[in-house]
């Protein structure tokens, strides 16, 4: 057995570290601050450890949940919200935590996105956008600025990126924010908050790709790449979703967007809310 | 540098109040940790590891101010900080 070193160590597979990420790979920063707001959960005993169910379809992203020292679904792609799915209504005491990229939660999985955020279901979606399908080399996604020339867009992405918090937040999700891999502190601090919730709970966050994204816009440099998506990243105090920018000329705005007390859906299912 | 057991070894400083160390066989040399320290502790070391990567030392430790940003900014959960106690 790999001995325990670093403070995150009993939340790993140590056996799988390092991960197969690529030297910089903003993915890593944000496990390492989901598992500090987790950690911090446990301690305080407001989650059962036993209880937690990661799940991730196929991706870079995705694959998080193959490094983590929990119960964990590696299913299809773009299908890991309706696994969660069913198993919340199968055993409602589990806390489903979903993660996956832009490619795998809003491209082919978009439908199951836009209709598990509009029943408010029991799970938590942590959405990694990184502007491309990275784990396959790099082609366009539908958070893709555009402009910006992809392996299947060499002339430049002629198509509009989907905004994924504006959409979410337009449906009845009880929770909708956006951090950045260069936030460490705000992916804690908003993960906590989700995971004292129930109903839908959706986090977008933006990460750093420099080995397949970093190539194609001429940021290869993993410092370089961070360095100039901390930038463009500004956190507003509860900004309205009109304000939920994110464009890679503009800026990124990060934040909690939504807040909201729906029932959810594990809630109507039991009569105890209507 | 402390031996810890292949799996493990650990490039560690400290003074009186953090102890910074790398576990040296984690590190990609990405140099977010290096980017990232406001007092610039850490420079690029001459050791290799078993990936064929050089892990961050934290030379000017005396300048550490134990704000754990190398830690937090890590993607590989190779560098930690402690309070020396
Ligand atoms: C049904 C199906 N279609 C396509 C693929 C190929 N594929 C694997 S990962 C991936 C996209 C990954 O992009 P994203 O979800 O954004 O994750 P990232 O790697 O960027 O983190 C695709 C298209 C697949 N595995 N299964
Ligand atoms: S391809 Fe991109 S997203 Fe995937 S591990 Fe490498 S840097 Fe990370
Ligand atoms: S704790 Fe802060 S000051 Fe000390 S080495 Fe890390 S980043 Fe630098
Ligand atoms: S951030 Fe981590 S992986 Fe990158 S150089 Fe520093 S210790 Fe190594």
């Amino acid at each position: 057995m790999t001995r325990q070193i670093h403070p995150l160590d009993k939340h790993l597979r140590l056996e799988r570290i390092p991960t197969l990420y690529c030297p910089g790979c903003g993915l890593g920063i944000a496990l390492g601050a989901l598992l500090r707001a987790l950690d911090k959960r446990i301690s305080e005993g407001t989650i059962n450890p036993d209880k937690v169910l990661w799940v991730g379809g196929i991706g870079c992203s995705s694959r998080m949940v193959f490094y983590v020292n929990y119960d964990a679904a590696h299913v299809i792609h773009g299908r890991a919200i309706p696994f969660a799915l069913g198993a919340v209504l199968a055993n409602p005491d589990l806390l489903a935590i979903v993660t996956g990229g832009d490619g795998d939660i809003a491209g082919i999985g978009g439908n199951h996105l836009i209709h598990a955020a509009r029943r408010n279901v029991d799970m938590i979606v942590l959405m990694f956008t990184n502007f491309v399908y990275a784990m396959t080399g790099g082609q366009v996604a539908p958070t893709t600025p555009r402009g910006v020339s992809t392996t299947t867009t060499p002339r430049g992405n002629p198509e509009y990126p989907v905004n994924a918090v504006k959409l979410v937040g337009s449906l009845n999700a009880n929770y909708v924010a956006r951090a950045s891999v260069t936030t460490p502190h705000y992916i804690e601090q908003f993960f906590y908050k989700a995971l004292g919730m129930r109903g839908f709970r959706f986090i977008e966050i933006v990460s750093t790709c420099p080995e397949i994204y970093g190539r194609h816009i001429g940021l290869r440099d993993p410092v370089e790449m961070y360095s100039e998506l901390r930038k463009r990243v500004k956190y507003k105090h509860k900004p309205s979703l009109e304000k939920a920018e994110i464009d890679w000329e503009k800026g990124i705005v990060i934040g909690e967007f939504v807040e909201r007390s729906n029932p959810s859906l594990i809630e109507i299912l039991k009569g105890v809310r209507s | 540098m402390q031996a810890l057991g292949a799996q493990s070894s650990i490039l560690s400083r400290a003074t009186g109040k953090y102890r910074v160390s790398v576990v040296i066989d984690r590190c990609k040399e990405c140099g977010i940790c290096i980017f990232v320290c406001p007092t610039k502790v850490l420079v690029k070391s001459s050791v290799l590891n078993k990936y064929g990567y050089h892990p961050p030392d934290p030379v000017n430790i005396d300048k550490c101010i134990g704000c754990r940003l190398c830690e937090y900014n890590c993607p590989d959960f190779a560098i930690y900080v402690e309070k020396v106690v």
